[in-house]
């Protein structure tokens, strides 16, 4: 009886951590400013947020055909969601869509050298 | 419809069928137009397991999610990236058809039996038949694919056909290789086809010599039926 | 490098799963959802994979077009065969139970069924992967500035 409730209470975590991914991934395609952050978010949502939530549901169903088949569902998404961000990404920086750029970046190499010789 | 998470569930995806079929509606970019019917497609597949229509959601996610946008990419690509503006007068015609159309739907709502409905004609007299006679006559579980393939053969068999003919007439129009532009012919005995030497040296010498490099298909096969038209009077 | 490295793995690993799937629909259809239809497209699918991600010449390589003209007129005549078969059996035109008049558990519908079925799945990929080679083969080498 425990361990019973003991596994609902961990799928119940694990679905609702992957639809706190899903959410925040809506979120971020909405609000995040260019193509390549957007992609970022949008990625998130149908690996990290979709695995889990059938994780969640495998949890729940135990040792039975319905898990397997969740678990073929699942690596069918784990294999295919992260190669089509990877080709949408891969075909936009082939187009020569340049990423957005802030005002603060991490210095080269030899940017570094040339501070530490300014300093002294 | 059910219980009311099912109502909620049906709503939202009935909200967004509606959403994409504006956004395809509204929309000039053809490439955005093909990829929001696969959605579309897609949205109308779930809706349809929300039914219990698990067959028809299969048929639709397979063929109007899959097939179709990838034939539609191709089709496209062959022709213009951007849809051609349509001036507002030249909208209301289709405008109002659509609205009266869509009224007269509505209209019939009432008409309709509730959903589920053991009485309605759809469910009640040979579709029970059917249901009932399966078990008995033919020891298949799924239902459809007695229906299908055995009650409805004929049916089934005429539908083959008219996929056969989509690829035949496919074929037939444009070739399996690309190059059905590219004819050959062989009137009052002398081959003539559009790569021949004959063809060739016709076609180049009709042309200006600058336009040899881009010159199209269409143009080529044009020039040996002048030629055939010649050698005949 | 080349650039489509990753895709090419990817597909590599998921075009015998995904053909796997749709012989798996061909013929768990009489006992679940699915039928030759839809094994026809997903069939054909797998195909249109291949070629979307390593090229229409060599997809015609794997699947010639001779394969196709010839499958998609002999997925129409199985079924057709089928109902002329049952007439010589002394039934009515795709009346399958005379091809087991005596079983308990209607084995001649089932194989009926199975015929005709396969016959659906034969034309429909063959056509579906048609309408692909026909505009396949006519696309223009695009460049990335048309996009």
């Amino acid at each position: 009886m425990s361990i019973a409730i003991l596994l609902m209470g961990l799928s119940a975590i694990l679905i609702s951590a992957g639809v706190f991914f899903v959410l925040a991934g809506a979120v971020g395609v909405l609000r995040l400013p260019d193509f390549y952050t957007r992609m970022h978010a949008a990625g998130m949502t149908d690996t990290l947020g979709a695995e889990l939530v059938i994780l969640g549901l495998m949890v729940q169903a135990g040792f039975s055909q319905t898990s397997l088949k969740l678990f073929l569902v699942a690596f069918l998404l784990f294999i295919t969601s992260p190669t089509a961000s990877h080709a949408l990404a891969n075909a936009a920086h082939q187009a020569g869509l340049k990423p957005l750029l802030g005002k603060f970046r991490a210095p080269t190499p030899s940017e570094l050298s040339a501070g530490k010789e300014e300093k002294r | 419809m059910g219980s009311s998470p099912e109502l909620i569930l049906n709503l939202g995806l009935m909200a967004m069928l509606i959403v994409v079929a504006f956004a395809v509606v509204r929309m000039r970019s053809l490439f955005a137009i093909v990829m929001l019917q696969g959605v579309y497609s897609l949205l109308s597949a779930a809706w349809f397991v929300s039914l219990d229509a698990v067959d028809v959601a299969f048929t639709e996610a397979a063929v109007g999610a899959g097939i179709s946008t990838v034939l539609m990419l191709g089709a496209m690509l062959l022709t213009d990236r951007n849809a051609k503006p349509i001036s507002v007068r030249q909208k209301m015609g289709p405008f109002l058809i659509v609205v009266v159309a869509g009224l007269a739907m509505f209209y019939a709502i009432g008409d309709m039996p509730a959903y589920g409905d053991a009485m309605s004609p759809a469910n009640a007299y040979i579709g029970a038949e059917y249901i009932e006679a399966t078990k008995r006559e033919i020891f298949l579980p799924n239902v459809v694919t007695a229906v299908l393939a055995s009650y409805r053969g004929f049916d089934t068999f005429g539908e083959t056909v008219v996929i056969f003919m989509a690829g035949l007439g496919i074929m037939l129009l444009l070739g399996l290789d690309g190059k059905a532009g590219q004819w050959r012919a062989k009137p009052n005995g002398r081959n003539i086809c559009t790569s021949s030497p004959p063809a060739r040296k016709m076609a180049s010498a009709l042309e200006a010599p600058v336009a040899t490099k881009k010159r199209t298909v269409k143009k080529a096969t044009k020039k040996p039926k002048s030629k055939t038209a010649g050698t005949k009077s | 490098m080349s650039p489509h490295l990753i895709l090419k793995v990817v597909a590599k690993m998921l075009i015998p799963l995904i053909a796997l799937f749709g012989f798996y629909v061909q013929f768990h259809g009489d006992f679940g959802p699915g039928g030759g239809f839809q094994a026809g497209v997903i069939l054909a699918a797998a195909v249109i994979l291949y070629a979307l991600i390593f090229g229409v010449d060599a997809a015609k390589k794997a699947v010639p077009e001779s394969w196709i003209r010839i499958g998609m007129s002999f997925g129409v005549l199985l079924y057709g065969g089928t109902g002329v078969a049952t007439w010589f059996l002394g039934g009515n035109f795709l009346d399958y139970t005379v091809f087991a008049p005596h079983s308990t558990h209607a084995a001649g519908q089932h194989w009926g069924i199975f015929a005709v079925e396969l016959g659906v799945l034969c034309t429909v990929t063959c056509a579906m992967l048609a309408i692909f080679y026909a505009f396949g083969s006519r696309i223009p080498e695009l460049s990335d500035e048309d996009w």
